[in-house]
This record gives structure tokens, C-alpha cells and sequence, in this order.
């Protein structure tokens, strides 16, 4: 295990992170970099970019209330080290998407009631569920919330818009590229640092299962929400954008064509479909919020 | 690359902005810690010791270790009642250098050749830091925000700067270099805890006296720890004052009593 | 005939400005690292522009000569600084 947790040593996240991918960026994109005019001048597409970075300010903040509240429960020091890089990988992720806020016209008195106003109440609900095993200090169950479920949806949904993005506003999908880089390492260390600890804890099964069900519930919600309220933006924005505009293809779907119950519908079975798969690769069975 | 901008120009609000955040945490530590393996030049050879100064180096290496994870498990525990967002980030990076010093102090045990640095960190810890690492965990499970600030970012790093400033004069080119960017992290932690609690206790003048107490009660072994240190290190009388006055001098300036 | 503004004026001599280069302090991001440097010890003269911080012992540094009432900030630390003067000195004390 020492060789394996070596991987996620400081050094590691030193030599990746600053000196590599984030040489040179300010808030995770490259200076000078803004926000497209088209967005900014659009009072219904701002709005809808505001709504969509609220929820994710919201999410990092659990993420960092998360990751920072498992060190004191991690078993062993090299998953303490690599909870203090995702610690600050989190708080860079709170960072930058707060800036996204202000970038976006938000004034910094008014940033607090903003984030009040928009966050999705099942989102915050999401959080409560994973960080009630945090407070109770349990391991197990707090990084299988935290770093499966949390970080899996959050790796899909940055997938996501990072395609939709990727043309239309490439200072949002630089910035999305190194959180999608930090996301790779926190699931990544989620899969292997917690199915051995399953296979010794077997009895915990079911209980984790279960908050994973609760977690999914509410993440669905979320995610039917955020759809349904920007319905109308993405068909404004498909009737605004060049009859030639080149495909953002994510799983096979052509976001800049797609409606949005059809893009609610790949996003949720990309996630469903990843955390059957990872959840399947430590031990444990998915269990469905219909179920 | 970005023009120079002057600080003493920034407006308080914003000059707090900016050292809070991540993004000058993270240009900060480039300047000194790129290029860097564990904290050292890897080109850099070590020196032959002798088994006395190597037991020595070993045991006051250990005791960082203790200081060090007691900082991580503190600043880490802090971050879920932080005052505010600003505060949240700031204490993680905190968190991260403070990970970072305890690999980096382990990573030199395993290069002085110790195999099992956690049996070793247990067989030497010094019985007055471990108190004192049991009573700030305890304000941190309280989720006290001034206790914990005052006892780890005011207490815990000034004892730490001064140490590690004082060692890293006399130390191996390893060891010093090492203690060097510690030393530059430490800065942060140290600055925070002083302007943070500074603030505090301007506005609720009555956290004073229960702060007072509180330091009253960690003296003592914050100069026990002191003690050992410098015989460890080997330092002569002055540089021993010279370690408690720099300490002294911080405690002075929050107005508590010594 | 003498203007008292003018005589007053003249009383008040203008602030020195000071071209600042990098001495290799590397502490802060590359933006800031000119206006400070690495203290030298007891024997270390502060020029017009400089004061010693007094929580973290790094040399803060000015593009202007320094008065008291200044209000200069250490990036290292973090803290909020005064100017005053003391024993004929300038120094620098933590503003909470």
C-alpha cells in the first residue's frame, strides 16, 4: 500500500499541479482570458451561467468540507497526504468558480445572497447526506460519498461542460480542464484506497449503500432542476448559434443540438453508468433511488 | 509574465483577498519550492554525522514530525467552522503545507536511514508537545475557533518559526535547506494567526482573558519544548534566549501575558 | 515679499522615489517580490524606503521614501503595518 499511496504524495501533486498544469494560469485559466461578450451582454444566458456556477460553488464547498474533515479520520498517513492535495484542490475549485461569479458581474457584498438564492436545495441536501458521515468521522463511508459518488457526478458534469464549452467559451473549459485533471486523482484515489477496506469491512455494506442510494436521489433531482429551469436558455441559445456550428459531442450526443431533456438524460446515464462501475470495482452493489 | 504591482497600494479589502487565496499560494511557493525534491535540491549530497549528532538530528526531526501532524490534523479539523469562505481556503493551504512539511521531515528520517519513521516518532516524541498537541486537538473537536487559532496558528507556528529559523542556521545543507522553505510556509501560518486573532480581540475585547488563560496554561510547555530543543540542537545560551524571546515577542505583541 | 505657503512648502521636503529591483527574495508571487527582501541580521542598515517587519522579520520595501502615519503591508505574513518612529527610527507595528 505505501508504493501505491506514494503516487498521491505532495511531491507528486507539486510536481503535477503548479509545475505543470497550472504553471501559468490565473484562476485555472490563462491571464486575459474572458468570459465571451455574447454571454455577458445576454441577460438571460448570464442569469442561466450564474444558476450553473452557484451549483457548482456549492458542491466544491461540500467537496472541501469533505476532504478536509477526512483527514483526521484517514487510518494511515499517506491518505492524510493525499487528503491535504484534495483539500486544496477543492478550495482551488471553490476559488476559481467563486472568481467564474464575479467574472460574471456578481459583486463580491452581493456573492453570499447570490449563492443563496440559486443553490439547489437538492444539492445542499446531497452534501448534508455525505457530510453527516464526515462529522461522525467515518472513513469508509465518507470517501466512498465523497470521493465515488461527489467526485464521480462532478468529473461527468465537468465532462460535460467542458465539451459544450470548449468552442463557445474557451476561458470556462480552461478552467474546466484542471478541475477535470484534479477529479482524476480523487476518484482515482477513492478506487483504490477503499477496496481493501471494504473487503475488511464487509458488515459496512449495506449501510454505505444505502447513503450512496440517498446521495443518487438527490443528485437526480438536481440535475432534473437544473435542466428544466434552463430548458428555454438552451433553445435560445441553439436558435442564436450558426447553422454551422461544429458538434460537442459528449457520449455520443451532440450537445449544441441536443434539447435538454435529452442532455439531463445522457448526463444522468453517464453517471449512473460510472458509479455502477467503480462502485462495482470495490465491492459494493449500486443501489437505485427508484429501488 | 505579469507586471510588478504595488502592494502598499491595494485597498485592506483587497490585500486580504489576495493573500487569502489559493492563486497567491500558489505563485507564492513556486518561486521556492520548483525544482525541488522533498523540500531539497536532489544534486545535493548529504553529510557523514556522527552517531551522537545523528541520534540528536533524528530525535529533534521526530519532534517536528509530532508538530507537523499535529498542524495537519488542527488545520485540517479547522476548515468545517472557518468564519468565512475566505478563511476556508486559506486554511487549506495551510493544510497542504503542512502535509507537505510532514512528508518532507519523514522523507529526511528514511534518508538518515531510519526504516519505520512512525515507531521511531512514537519512541522520542517529546512529553510536552504531545500534551500540548492533545489540548489543541481538543479546542479543534470544540470546534473553538479563537482557542484554535490562538493555540496553533499564534502558539504552535511561532514556536515552529523560531525553531526551525534558528536550526536551519546550523544545520546540514539538507536539513537547512529543508527548514528553509518550512520557514517561508511558516511565515503564512504565523501572519494569519496574529492579524486574525489581533482582529478578534479588538472587537471582543473579553476573549482576551480567556485567551490568557489558555496561554497561561500552554507556557510551560511550549518552553519546556524549547528546552529540549536546544539541547538537542546544541545551542549555546544566546541562541537559546534568542529562540524564547523571538516567541515571547509574538505573545507580546497580542498583549498576553507571559 | 514672503508667500507662507510657499515657505511651508518649501519645509516640507518631497518624498525620495526609488527605482526597486529584485534581490532574490522569493517568497511572494513574482508580481510583489520586489518590494521585499531577506533581512540581514543586527548589522542590516534600512534604507529611507525600508522597514523590518516585525512579525515575520522579512525587509518591506517602498517605492517612496517612508514616513510615519505610512501604511505598508507584509505579503509574507500578511499583516498590516504602521510606520512610527521610535528612538529617531522608523519602524513598523501590526495595525489589527
Amino acid at each position: 500500500m505505501a508504493d501505491f499511496l506514494s503516487g498521491y504524495s505532495i511531491q507528486s501533486w507539486l510536481q503535477s499541479c503548479p509545475q505543470g498544469y497550472l504553471e501559468n494560469t490565473d484562476f485555472g485559466h490563462p491571464a486575459g482570458e474572458k468570459e465571451p461578450e455574447e454571454l455577458l451582454d445576454n441577460e438571460t444566458f448570464r442569469e442561466d451561467a450564474i444558476r450553473t456556477t452557484v451549483q457548482l460553488v456549492v458542491g466544491e464547498r461540500a467537496a472541501l468540507a469533505a476532504s478536509s474533515g477526512l483527514i483526521n479520520a484517514a487510518p494511515d498517513v499517506g491518505s492524510k497526504m493525499f487528503l491535504a492535495t484534495q483539500t486544496l484542490d477543492e478550495a482551488r475549485h471553490v476559488e476559481i468558480f467563486t472568481q467564474r461569479l464575479l467574472d460574471l458581474g456578481v459583486k463580491k457584498d452581493e456573492l453570499e445572497s447570490v449563492i443563496n438564492t440559486y443553490a439547489n436545495a437538492n444539492l445542499v441536501k446531497f452534501a448534508e447526506v455525505l457530510l453527516e458521515k464526515v462529522d461522525k468521522q467515518d472513513f469508509i463511508a465518507g470517501v466512498v460519498g465523497q470521493n465515488i459518488v461527489l467526485e464521480g457526478m462532478a468529473f461527468s458534469v465537468f465532462e460535460m461542460m467542458h465539451a459544450t464549452n470548449e468552442a463557445a467559451n474557451p476561458k470556462f473549459a480552461h478552467t474546466l480542464t484542471g478541475t477535470i485533471a484534479d477529479e482524476r486523482r480523487h476518484v482515482g484515489f477513492g478506487e483504490n484506497r477503499i477496496g481493501s477496506l471494504i473487503k475488511e469491512n464487509p458488515k459496512r455494506k449495506p449501510e454505505i449503500q444505502k447513503m450512496q442510494q440517498e446521495m443518487t436521489y438527490h443528485m437526480l433531482a438536481t440535475f432534473a432542476d437544473s435542466f428544466k429551469a434552463n430548458s428555454d436558455v438552451v433553445e435560445q441559445a441553439q436558435d442564436q448559434a450558426s447553422p454551422d456550428i461544429k458538434p460537442a459531442v459528449y457520449h455520443g450526443v451532440d450537445l449544441n443540438r441536443a434539447d435538454a431533456t435529452e442532455m439531463e438524460a445522457v448526463l444522468a446515464d453517464t453517471v449512473l453508468g460510472e458509479f455502477k462501475t467503480r462502485l462495482g470495482r470495490i465491492g459494493l452493489e449500486y443501489l437505485s433511488p427508484a429501488a | 509574465m505579469t507586471d510588478a504591482i504595488d502592494p502598499h497600494a491595494l485597498s485592506e479589502e483587497d490585500f486580504h483577498a489576495e493573500v487569502h487565496s489559493f492563486q497567491f499560494w500558489l505563485e507564492a511557493v513556486e518561486g521556492y519550492l520548483a525544482g525541488t525534491e522533498f523540500g531539497f535540491d536532489a544534486g545535493q549530497t548529504d553529510e557523514t554525522f556522527t552517531l551522537p549528532e545523528l541520534s540528536d538530528l533524528i530525535t529533534t526531526l521526530c519532534n517536528y514530525c509530532v508538530a507537523e501532524k499535529t498542524a495537519l490534523e488542527a488545520s485540517s479539523g479547522m476548515i468545517r467552522f472557518a468564519p468565512s469562505p475566505d478563511a476556508a481556503i486559506f486554511l487549506s493551504t495551510q493544510v497542504a503545507d503542512e502535509g507537505r512539511h510532514l512528508e518532507v521531515f519523514v522523507h529526511r528520517l528514511k534518508m538518515l536511514g531510519i526504516e519505520d519513521p512512525w515507531q521511531e516518532i512514537d519512541n522520542r516524541a517529546n512529553r510536552s508537545l504531545l500534551q500540548f498537541k492533545d489540548r489543541l486537538l481538543e479546542f479543534v473537536d470544540q470546534q473553538d475557533w479563537e482557542a484554535a487559532i490562538f493555540v496553533q496558528n499564534v502558539l504552535l507556528e511561532a514556536m515552529e518559526f523560531t525553531v526551525f529559523k534558528a536550526h536551519a542556521s546550523s544545520a546540514d545543507p539538507i536539513t537547512s535547506a529543508i527548514l528553509a522553505g518550512v520557514v517561508k510556509d511558516e511565515r503564512r501560518h504565523m501572519g494569519f494567526g496574529e492579524n486574525d486573532l489581533g482582529r478578534k480581540l479588538r472587537q471582543a475585547p473579553h476573549t482576551r482573558t480567556r485567551l490568557n488563560q489558555i496561554n497561561k496554561e500552554l507556557n510551560p510547555l511550549v518552553l519546556s519544548t524549547f528546552s529540549e530543543i536546544a539541547k538537542e540542537l546544541k545551542l549555546n545560551t544566546h541562541q537559546g534566549l534568542s529562540i524564547s524571546s523571538n516567541y515571547l515577542a509574538t505573545i507580546d505583541r497580542l498583549g498576553f501575558s507571559t | 515679499m514672503n508667500d507662507p505657503l510657499i515657505d511651508a512648502e518649501s519645509l516640507v521636503k518631497k518624498r525620495k522615489k526609488y527605482e526597486l529591483t529584485e534581490t532574490g527574495f522569493n517568497e511572494v508571487p513574482r508580481k510583489y517580490r520586489k518590494f521585499y527582501r531577506r533581512w540581514r541580521g543586527t548589522g542590516d542598515q534600512l534604507a529611507d524606503n525600508e522597514v523590518l517587519c516585525p512579525v515575520c522579520l522579512v525587509v518591506i520595501r517602498s517605492a517612496r521614501e517612508l514616513r510615519p502615519g505610512d501604511r505598508v503591508y507584509c505579503m509574507p505574513c500578511m499583516s498590516r503595518l504602521t510606520v512610527v518612529e521610535k528612538n529617531g527610527m522608523l519602524i513598523a507595528t501590526v495595525v489589527y
